[in-house]
């Protein structure tokens, strides 16, 4: 194709290209310095700052118990959990044997690293084909009209009303029929359905691509196709990211269709594997299921609280792009 | 528009016969352009009809259906759905998730307003670090905070217990049958403020500058600029937490399962709804009446999403 190349996206906030991490870091303090009001413009009383923060305190200190439970509790014996106090260490220190537990089957419930291998599995591809599915329909909702487009998403901001847990009931019955019960695929498929990601990424590419620009490429001759991947895809990274979180997440909290459609152990997810350990710790006798669950919880949330750490720069701003659209 | 007049890289114009009673000619090119749009929703079309629209076609033709002993499965009209209505165990827990989102939701909002508004105007130290810690709660999966709260309010061994014992409560009993409501309401708050607080947080950065520095200006008052000129503009997200906040609160079932496996018997079979289409679903295996509480459920949920949109707009026009 002999199209000319294209111009650079119509500038949106030039960036020097070659910005270091500590260049970047210092633009954005700065930036964010500049955008806050100075306190002292609001008339506050003196304290008043040291009143405010000693509220965030203590909500950053409900917020933080229940994390600061569970690391002091993976060390302890079943007894210490029950018998110690609850924020404090407690000997003997059982860290790495209850963490090489998680690579056995304890009780016939099942192994935690498989379960964590399967919720890993799972989050990803349903997560990965969600932001796919939701970023092309996106697109396509945005940028086309076609007969029957605004009923079609009209069909698709219902499906936001409806409740997952009870879509969950009767995928179970379609399952028997088609036999996808303890099949990955049961699990997978169902996770790329998001309205809310498709409703996200359909007003970032309203907000965000500039109409001219695609229409630009298209009177140069650039196929949709094209135009979709050079110059719509760039620009939608950011919210790509929130999209893909935010499906990544629900995959990897989802409980109750895992719960419904597996029955073989060595599919669940953590979640259900979890479940199952919490409802059989209490008459397990000596099998010590309690430190189990207080290590596997850790396990659990470490990956995600470090990915949303990570990535904090791409989604936060994404997270509202829901509401702006009205 | 002429036929021909965009039609940059002679496309294939074969265009197959569409239904006869067109009301307009649309150009070759607008029709191309119309499939490439469906090109591009059809993968998440199909997947979402074959996931989401099919089951609950499935799930409306099945409760229907009544399976007998003696007959088998016949057609039995609404007769699952009278027996949903009149089922005074559903009702309840309609209701008792219904006072749950009516609590929960508001406090939640009104600690998450607070805090985004503080983070907002700068007025705390060390707003990032709060805004990152508060957002934990969101990456952790509800079975887990269950699990954890479920040890924190353990009513024998819980930390909190000892500590209330040791200001003289003693035997208080978070998973009590009376207290088990309040419980997951705390818990819920955990799990959710943050969330809420980071969507609000952005929403308040885009209010205007140059609007909250004119209201300085004239010495309007610093509670005056939040109530009077932030609240009101970010409205439209508040509306849209309250949404996806009710949806979620309906659909009340992680922690109140999980929870019970430290207070066994306190969560009967019908607590909340989801935990009734669960039990009479999966558990005794009666699917067509599990399916009529699973619509009468969805259908209380549109309506009062309904009924609050229609009060938005209600107030939108007289306001």
């Amino acid at each position: 194709m002999s199209a000319p190349t294209l111009a650079p996206p119509a500038q949106p906030p030039v960036r020097p290209a070659a910005e270091t991490r500590r260049e970047r870091k210092r633009r954005e303090r700065l930036e964010q310095r500049d955008a806050v009001i100075p306190v002292e413009l609001y008339g506050l009383r003196r304290g008043t700052v040291t009143a405010l923060t000693t509220c965030c305190v203590l909500f950053a200190l409900f917020i933080l118990a229940p994390v600061a439970w569970v690391i002091i509790n993976s060390t302890k014996t079943q007894a210490n959990i029950f018998e110690s106090f609850g924020f404090w260490f407690a000997s003997p220190f059982e860290f790495f044997h209850t963490f090489a537990n998680l690579f056995r089957d304890i009780d016939g419930d099942g192994t935690y690293s498989t379960w964590f291998v399967n919720t890993v599995l799972y989050s990803v591809v349903g997560g990965v084909g969600a932001t796919v599915l939701a970023a092309l329909g996106g697109y396509g909702f945005a940028r086309f009209e076609f007969r029957g487009s605004k009923v079609f998403f009209g069909i698709v901001i219902a499906g936001l009303l409806v409740p997952i847990t009870l879509v969950a009931v009767p995928l179970y019955l379609a399952y028997a029929k088609v036999h996808l019960i303890n099949s990955i695929w049961g699990m997978i498929l169902p996770s790329m359905v998001t309205p809310v990601g498709l409703y996200l990424m359909r007003t970032y590419v309203e907000l965000s691509i500039p109409r001219e620009l695609t229409d630009a490429a298209r009177i140069d001759g650039a196929s949709e196709l094209r135009i979709f991947f050079r110059i719509a895809l760039p620009l939608m990274v950011p919210g790509l990211m929130t999209v893909l979180l935010l499906s990544v997440a629900g995959t990897w909290n989802n409980y109750i269709l895992p719960l419904i459609i597996f029955s073989n152990n060595t599919l669940f997810p953590v979640t259900v594997g979890m479940g199952l350990w919490s409802q059989h710790a209490g008459n397990s006798g000596d099998q010590n299921l309690y430190p189990l669950i207080v290590m596997s919880g850790l396990v659990t949330i470490i990956p995600m609280v470090a990915l949303f750490a990570l990535l904090q720069r791409y989604w936060r701003g994404g997270l509202l792009l829901g509401s702006v659209a009205n | 528009m002429s036929e021909t007049a965009l039609q940059p890289c002679a496309p294939r114009v074969v265009a197959p016969p569409r239904t006869p009673r067109k009301r307009y000619r649309r150009s070759a090119y607008a029709r191309r352009r119309g499939r490439s749009g469906l090109a591009f929703v059809t993968p998440f079309m199909v997947i979402f009809t074959l996931f989401m629209i099919a089951p609950l076609g499935y799930a409306i033709y099945q409760s229907l259906y009544t399976t007998k002993l003696i007959g088998g499965t016949r057609y039995s009209g609404f007769a699952n759905y009278s027996t949903v209505l009149e089922s005074g165990d559903f009702w309840n827990g309609v209701i008792r998730v219904i006072i749950f989102g009516g609590i929960q939701i508001p406090v939640m909002l009104a600690i998450a307003f607070f805090f985004a508004t503080i983070f907002d105007l700068g007025v705390a130290k060390w707003g990032g670090l709060f805004r990152a810690v508060y957002f934990i709660p969101f990456a952790v999966p509800i079975v887990v905070s269950s699990l954890m709260w479920g040890f924190l309010l353990d009513p024998a061994y819980g930390p909190f217990n000892r500590l209330f014992s040791a200001f003289g409560f003693q035997n208080f009993n978070w998973l009590s049958p009376n207290l088990m409501l309040p419980s997951i309401i705390i818990i819920a708050i955990w799990e959710w403020t943050g969330y809420n607080a980071i969507i609000l947080y952005t929403a308040l950065k885009s209010v205007p500058r140059d609007v909250i520095e004119a209201a300085i200006l004239d010495d309007t008052p610093l509670w005056k600029i939040i109530l009077r000129i932030k609240l009101p503009l970010v409205r439209p997200a508040i509306i849209m937490l309250v949404f996806i906040n009710t949806i979620g609160a309906m659909q009340l079932f992680i922690e109140p399962t999980i929870l019970n496996n430290y207070s066994a018997g306190v969560v009967t079979d019908t607590w909340t709804p989801v935990i009734d289409i669960y039990t009479t679903s999966i558990s005794n295996g009666e699917y067509q009446l599990g399916a009529a509480m699973a619509v009468v459920l969805a259908v209380v949920i549109i309506a009062i999403s309904v009924a609050s949109l229609a009060f938005r707009n209600r107030r939108r026009e007289f306001g």
